[in-house]
């Protein structure tokens, strides 16, 4: 697995919680609308990322590393 | 002529007005998408857009006096720890030690400890003719669910939730008494039992998470965090979810070719507690405190002033969702009913889940039921809707 991951959430799901960017305020920010989105391209690989991920309450966050395409979150 | 309409007043305290809503809900969005209460002192928005962004706007209305319009305008304090009753930057901190918890992904895995759990209430009444359906399930499984995630005794169980849903009955008219709001007695002894017998419940989780606090200090949460949280999560999560049930089992009624759609496929019963959220919400509405003045709809809502925002008008709101009235257990729908913004259900995943096992547990065993609407009857309080009995009447018994 590499070491970038390519964050996205996915703007029809979220519902501006507002949780990754409170939780995470160096890899999310929140736009003009309040949504949640990464604050680049892609994301050092991080165990806090991925918690994010998981916590998002309608996982509306998706990882998939950039090198590789594979997806990190969610699983399957 | 032409027959006129009586005023448009809206009373959410009235018992009469919950049984059914929906018609002064449509009013309101068409006349009054600002209403404006003088008797009890509060304004209120039904449609989609406004709720959605103004649930989102936390700096304009704001949570610390409380989400239900009677605590608000007591100006009570709230003790830290209540999550519901507080804004960010406080609100992220206190949620993120109970969002790890309460993701999707552990909540999938309870499925089949609640499956346990809903097999056992169910068993006693299978076979019979005739059972309360909330009662049975809608009292007694989501108590037993809350009471493993916190680790509460089973013996215990029943007076913690009783305590709750105490708290939240109003009767006609009433108002919930805000000593009672966040009544912490009772965990207070499993608190201390707790600390000498750590477990892996959400009780013991809370009690050693470290976490940097609003100053900046490193620490653990104090006993009496401990204790707000614990009986904000008992209380959140009890009453709402039976409620849930209850309409599943009324709203499968009503419409029974939907319930046979569910009968013949179980897959689409996700979908269909969406939509039984969306369509009968037990949370119908939700106050905030206006911090600023801020214009809506022409007017200008003070500073001070107690907003509600009602999610169930928003939910049958024609310009979000394509014939709102008919109930359509396809459609695929973003409603309101756990808000939006930073006091999102912390429980959905909990919620959806206890719903969906309800449903299907019951489908399998009772594929065919109507309800005694006679001996049916609404609870009544100012801050959940739903049956407090509602008798099933099983066909083909």
């Amino acid at each position: 697995m590499g070491d970038r991951w390519k964050v996205t959430v996915d703007p029809r799901v979220c519902v501006r919680t507002g949780l990754c960017a409170a939780s995470a305020p160096t890899e999310f920010k929140l736009d003009e609308q309040g949504q949640g989105r990464a604050t680049s391209e892609t994301l050092p690989a991080s165990e806090e990322v991925l918690e994010v991920a998981e916590s998002c309450p309608i996982e509306a966050i998706s990882i998939v590393d950039a090198d590789t395409e594979e997806v990190v979150f969610p699983p399957e | 002529m032409t027959t006129a309409q009586p005023p448009l007043y809206w009373d959410p305290f009235e018992a009469e007005l919950a049984k059914d809503p929906y018609p002064l809900y449509a009013r309101m969005r068409e006349e009054a998408p600002l209403y404006r209460n003088d008797r009890h002192d509060f304004y209120a928005v039904s449609r989609y857009t406004d709720v959605q962004r103004g649930l989102a706007d936390w700096q304009t209305f704001s949570s610390a006096r409380g989400d239900i319009l009677e605590i608000i305008q007591t100006g009570m304090e709230m003790p830290s720890g209540t999550l519901i009753f507080e804004d960010p930057p406080v609100h992220d901190i206190h949620r993120r030690l109970l969002a790890r918890v309460f993701t999707p992904r552990r909540i999938a895995q309870l499925e089949p400890r609640i499956r346990a759990f809903c097999e056992r209430v169910l068993e006693p009444v299978t076979g019979a003719d005739r059972f309360d359906l909330v009662e049975a399930v809608g009292a007694e499984m989501p108590m037993r669910v809350i009471g493993m995630l916190l680790g509460i005794p089973e013996a215990d169980q029943a007076t913690f939730r009783d305590r709750t849903d105490a708290t939240l009955e109003t009767g006609d008219g009433g108002r919930i008494a805000q000593e009672d709001i966040l009544n912490t007695e009772g965990f207070q002894d499993y608190i201390e039992w707790r600390k000498k017998h750590p477990s892996d419940d959400l009780m013991t989780e809370l009690m050693t998470a470290e976490f940097e606090d609003e100053n900046g200090n490193r620490r653990t949460l104090t006993d009496g965090e401990v204790l707000t949280y614990c009986t904000v999560v008992a209380g959140a999560g009890n009453e709402t979810t039976g409620r849930l049930i209850g309409w599943f089992g009324a709203v499968m009624a009503r419409y029974p070719e939907a319930r046979r759609e569910l009968v013949a496929d179980p897959s689409l019963i996700p979908n269909a507690i969406e939509e039984i959220l969306r369509f009968e919400p037990t949370g119908p509405f939700t106050a905030r405190y206006v911090t600023r003045d801020v214009e809506l709809h022409g007017r200008t809502v003070p500073a001070g002033s107690a907003m509600l925002f009602i999610q169930a008008a928003a939910n049958r709101d024609p310009d979000r969702f394509d014939d709102p009235d008919r109930f359509d257990i396809h459609r695929v729908s973003q409603h309101m009913s756990f808000g939006v913004g930073a006091h999102y259900c912390l429980g959905a995943a909990l919620a959806r889940l206890e719903g969906k096992v309800a449903a299907e547990e019951i489908l399998r065993r009772f594929p065919d039921w109507e309800v005694d609407w006679d001996g049916a009857e609404l609870a009544q309080t100012s801050t959940v809707r739903g049956w407090k009995t509602l008798p099933l009447v099983i066909r083909g018994a």
